[in-house]
């Protein structure tokens, strides 16, 4: 089974933002919205020493994805290939999701009322292509490739140039795009599109913590009514009303 | 005119209550008999299904196996989640009609008085009902309307969460104001259908199990109870209904002819009260 990852080599991107529009082209992304993006990252170092750089942001299709339990549908899920993907079937677009992602990689289409957001071009893969941002990208600054495969150009970037996450120590969900660059790059993501911590909406946070032991509580101590009596009903008899 | 008919209940002989038990009572139109039915087909299915579709850890209570078997009965979750759906926009277009054409039989304020308005002997029905059940106490219970005080307690909840329930499945269904209002939708959703669950525990054991209201689970069939049983469970129907059958007999017995007025009598209608002739 394949193992898919995609890696982006700050060295080579230039911002041109390409990806980001033939990722919007294919999938129909509404305005406002991306299911990837290039930002800068501002500037590092002192002059004349300076770095700049680009965060190519998406979903990083994690190993421990967190947007996956916060689902209460379970519209989100992660298929063998470890792409998390939404069956929009399922999806009803409580956004329950979107504040569970440490990475701001997803978005509720208001168009459709569902989550959408990155799934490597699942429908895609399946015909043999590549992403359409990879398939784009001028500067062939996104790999996107299988990590099971030690030949493919994604493994080697990975395994053996030392593309890295971008993780910390309170959230390290094993996320599956890579960034390949300088120490520079690194210091700058880091500075600025470290993962947030995944939050709760507010209604889930109460359904949990409160509404979930309330009713069962209600339902319990009802349950419970209606056993005594039917245990009472049982050792005293029954008592015909015509009597 | 027949017998004065009892304000209070009083204990009958073995014969009254025979014959009694012979006489029945129309407790409910068809169309409502229908709707329960209906109603209760409804809430098994989406109970169901409803609980197969909350898979997340956070939020789910119903076990493993049981998302998997449901999930196997329906092929996927997602067919599973269209049949809720369906189901659900099929039971609001029923109540919707059942609102509109019963509108003035059933939902009027002094009907619905009839159904959810607790007095006082109500309020102490409740007291000693649980007392009984309890085996604390062998007071007789205050004599009930149409609707016991256990039976008002219940419609006042269903009648408050299904209103809730159908406007928050709605705005799940159909992503109505957004993404904020659907997750807080979806949490009200389960509380009023937790709610009324609780409530159905005490609703299906009292109707289906508890042996002194079996003629009122068989109402839900038949349409009618036997007087006996409106007699000892809602006396306060029970007189209603007689003094309604009494205005009926009344209406219908030819009154005696009115006597003749007398020559003297005659005189004085035909004449102005001052006495001067028309």
């Amino acid at each position: 089974m394949p193992r898919f990852a995609m890696v982006i080599d700050q060295e080579r991107c230039v911002g041109c933002q390409s990806c980001t529009v033939a990722c919007k082209s294919e999938w129909d992304v509404p305005n406002g919205f991306a299911r990837t993006r290039v930002r800068q990252t501002g500037v590092v170092g002192s002059f004349p020493k300076l770095t700049t750089s680009f965060y190519v942001s998406q979903c990083n299709h994690c190993d421990r994805p967190t947007c996956v339990p916060a689902c209460p549908t379970g519209a989100t899920y992660q298929d063998k290939t470890g792409i998390v993907r939404v069956n929009r079937d399922l999806c009803i677009g409580c956004g329950a999701c979107v504040a569970a992602c440490p990475y701001g990689a997803r978005y509720v289409n208001a168009k459709i009322g569902k989550v959408d957001k990155c799934d490597f071009c699942a429908s895609r893969l399946e015909n043999g292509l590549q992403p359409a941002c990879v398939a784009t990208c001028p500067a062939h600054a996104k790999v996107f490739g299988n990590l099971e495969d030690s030949s493919s150009e994604a493994f080697q970037l990975v395994y053996r140039q030392g593309a890295h996450r971008v993780e910390t120590t309170q959230v390290a969900i094993g996320p599956n795009v890579y960034y390949a660059g300088k120490p520079e790059h690194t210091e700058l993501l880091m500075a600025g599109f470290a993962p947030q911590l995944p939050r709760t909406i507010a209604p889930g946070k109460i359904w949990s913590s409160l509404l979930n032991k309330f009713v069962f509580l209600a339902v319990g101590a009802t349950f419970l009514g209606q056993a005594v009596a039917f245990f009472r009903q049982l050792s005293v008899g029954e008592k015909q009303f015509e009597d | 005119m027949g017998t004065a008919i009892q304000t209070v209940p009083t204990p009958l002989t073995s014969d009254q209550a025979a014959a009694m038990a012979q006489q029945q009572i129309k407790k409910h139109h068809v169309a409502i008999v229908l709707l329960h039915w209906f109603n209760a087909t409804t809430w098994l299915l989406e109970l169901a299904t409803g609980a197969g579709l909350i898979v997340s850890p956070y939020y789910r209570f119903a076990p493993i196996w049981y998302l998997q078997m449901m999930e196997g009965i329906f092929g996927s979750r997602a067919n599973m989640l269209r049949f809720h759906i369906a189901v659900g926009l099929t039971w609001i277009t029923v109540f919707l009609v059942y609102a509109i054409f019963g509108f003035r039989n059933y939902l009027h304020t002094e009907v619905l008085q009839h159904e959810i308005g607790l007095d006082a002997d109500d309020l102490r029905w409740l007291k000693i009902r649980t007392l009984l059940l309890l085996g604390r106490t062998d007071e007789p219970l205050p004599p009930q309307g149409v609707y016991n005080a256990g039976q008002k307690l219940f419609a006042l909840l269903v009648y408050s969460a299904i209103p809730v329930i159908m406007l928050t499945g709605l705005t799940m269904t159909f992503h109505w104001f957004g993404t904020v209002i659907v997750a807080w939708a979806m949490v009200l959703h389960y509380f009023a259908v937790g709610l009324v669950v609780s409530g159905l525990m005490i609703h299906v054991y009292m109707g289906a199990v508890f042996p002194e209201e079996k003629p009122a689970f068989y109402s839900m069939i038949t349409g009618v109870v036997n007087e006996l049983y409106a007699y000892h469970h809602h006396f306060k129907w029970w007189r209603e209904v007689k003094v309604q059958e009494q205005r009926w007999r009344d209406e219908l017995t030819p009154k005696p002819e009115v006597e003749e007025p007398s020559p003297a009598e005659k005189a004085d209608l035909n004449s102005e009260p001052d006495g001067a002739p028309r």
